[in-house]
């Protein structure tokens, strides 16, 4: 957490937040992409998600059903940058639960092919797609717990009606007052595109 | 003058922190407000979505007749039910690896089904619509169902002339008059079809076989089974070996009839 030690705190604030609006692209692009094409084609994504057996009849119509609008709602707030560090609290269990998935497929030795993208079911040579997706999924992982460390990110919603959480407040000013011009790197550039009243409290913090 | 100055930015810098920190506290109510809202929504349009799908494709599954003719596992026997070996053989007809397995298999088929050694029982499913430009997959299967209701010895014939006609992927299969034109030259009575091909009127029945069969673990056509046990491959090497092991292992444990 202090600063100088991590590779993310060393970032600027100005890079990490680039960094976080990169990670809110990659989810919700593959989101949208998943979430529409297994929304176009339900029967087989109900199909492909029993493939896996692992959950219970009873679950596994409302998971195949309403996994699409999970991942298509998940992929509005996160390319919107609405509640982007809550978005990623959800996500980031999703693409856990996920990797279980393909791991546990993969390890089972079951022949299916992921699903993740509306084509499930039986695939003759299911390994190269299982590493694809372990990769991808632990790619998607690594940006969720990054948005929920680092949610404030350029062109994002929260940025626009200062809805960013000040999530450091081990790095006060009071406490690393030598540091002040970093902290402000951090938490300027959030402010300057918040709401008047924001950008008031942040002038009065100068 | 120094002191008092230094006094006096002390207890501004101190309000400034107060102020800065009231403004932070709110930023965070509002933003732990906003999230959870919009989360809420995003969780009741999951389950709403979820819920009234389910629903749906209970009660479309639910629709319509259900046609005469097919065994308890909605298939359709070719061969002698007394075989000692069968068969069972899970089909989509737009599925191409089916068409493969058919016709790399015909010949020793044929044969097997000729002699009494094997039965094979047709299990058509229906999840390849997605394949096709007009759903060619689910109203083949339901034009098959209509033949089965009214003149199941038509089958097979019907069967093997759709995968000898069978649509590219991604194009658009025959029209529903063509079905019916189809099923008529291998002899079945345009009338006694063309209300239930027209009207698709199995198509409950043609969603209800395939989600019994991805229930029962097809997760791909063609899937074989050979007394119980499914095979990896369909190629005629494999299913020769799996048929000659079933043939000698019901040989060698002779059944209640034939003791």
């Amino acid at each position: 957490m202090s600063v100088g030690t991590s590779l993310p705190a060393r970032l600027r604030g100005m890079d990490r937040r680039w960094i976080s609006t990169a990670a809110r692209l990659a989810i919700g692009g593959i989101f949208i992409y998943a979430g529409s094409t297994k929304i176009t084609d339900l029967a087989t994504t109900v199909r492909s998600v029993r493939a896996y057996d692992l959950l219970p009849e009873s679950m596994v119509t409302i998971v195949g059903n309403g996994l699409p609008v999970l991942e298509l709602g998940l992929a509005i707030l996160v390319l919107a940058g609405l509640g982007t560090r809550l978005a990623a609290i959800v996500s980031a269990p999703l693409f856990l639960a996920f990797l279980i998935g393909v791991g546990s497929a993969w390890a089972r030795g079951l022949s299916i092919s992921c699903g993740c993208f509306g084509t499930g079911g039986f695939t003759p040579n299911p390994v190269p797609g299982y590493v694809r997706e372990i990769v991808l999924d632990t790619v998607l992982l690594a940006a969720s717990l990054w948005l929920i460390r680092f949610p404030a990110s350029r062109f994002s919603l929260d940025g626009v009606l200062g809805l960013h959480l000040h999530h450091h407040p081990d790095q006060h000013p009071d406490q690393h007052p030598d540091q002040h011009d970093d902290h402000h790197g951090t938490a300027a550039p959030q402010h300057r595109a918040a709401t008047t009243r924001n950008r008031s409290s942040q002038e009065t913090l100068r | 003058m120094t002191n008092a100055r230094t006094a006096r930015q002390e207890r501004e810098r101190k309000a400034a922190e107060l102020r800065a920190a009231a403004a932070r506290k709110q930023a965070r109510q509002r933003s732990i407000l906003v999230t959870v809202a919009a989360l809420a929504v995003l969780a009741i349009a999951v389950g709403v979505f979820a819920i009234v799908k389910t629903a749906q494709q209970e009660q479309a599954a639910a629709s319509g007749g259900t046609p005469g003719n097919f065994t308890t596992g909605n298939g359709v026997i070719v061969g002698n039910t007394a075989a000692p070996v069968t068969l069972v053989a899970y089909e989509d007809f737009q599925c191409p690896a089916c068409r493969n397995f058919e016709e790399t298999n015909k010949s020793q088929l044929d044969k097997w089904i000729a002699d009494g050694t094997v039965k094979v029982e047709y299990r058509p499913i229906s999840f390849l619509d997605s394949a096709s430009k007009n759903q060619y997959s689910s109203r083949a299967l339901n034009m098959v169902a209509a033949v089965v209701n009214v003149a199941p010895d038509k089958f097979k014939a019907v069967h093997d002339k759709l995968y000898a006609n069978q649509p590219e992927e991604q194009t658009a299969g025959p029209s529903n008059e063509e079905l019916i034109q189809l099923a008529v030259s291998v002899g079945v009575s345009e009338d006694s079809i063309a209300d239930a091909v027209n009207k698709n009127s199995y198509s409950g029945w043609v969603k209800t076989v395939t989600e019994t069969a991805s229930k029962d673990g097809v997760n791909s056509t063609p899937t074989l089974r050979v007394n119980g046990k499914t095979l990896d491959t369909y190629d005629p090497a494999s299913i020769k070996a799996a048929v000659d092991a079933a043939v000698k292992a019901a040989a060698s444990t002779p059944t209640t009839t034939s003791s």
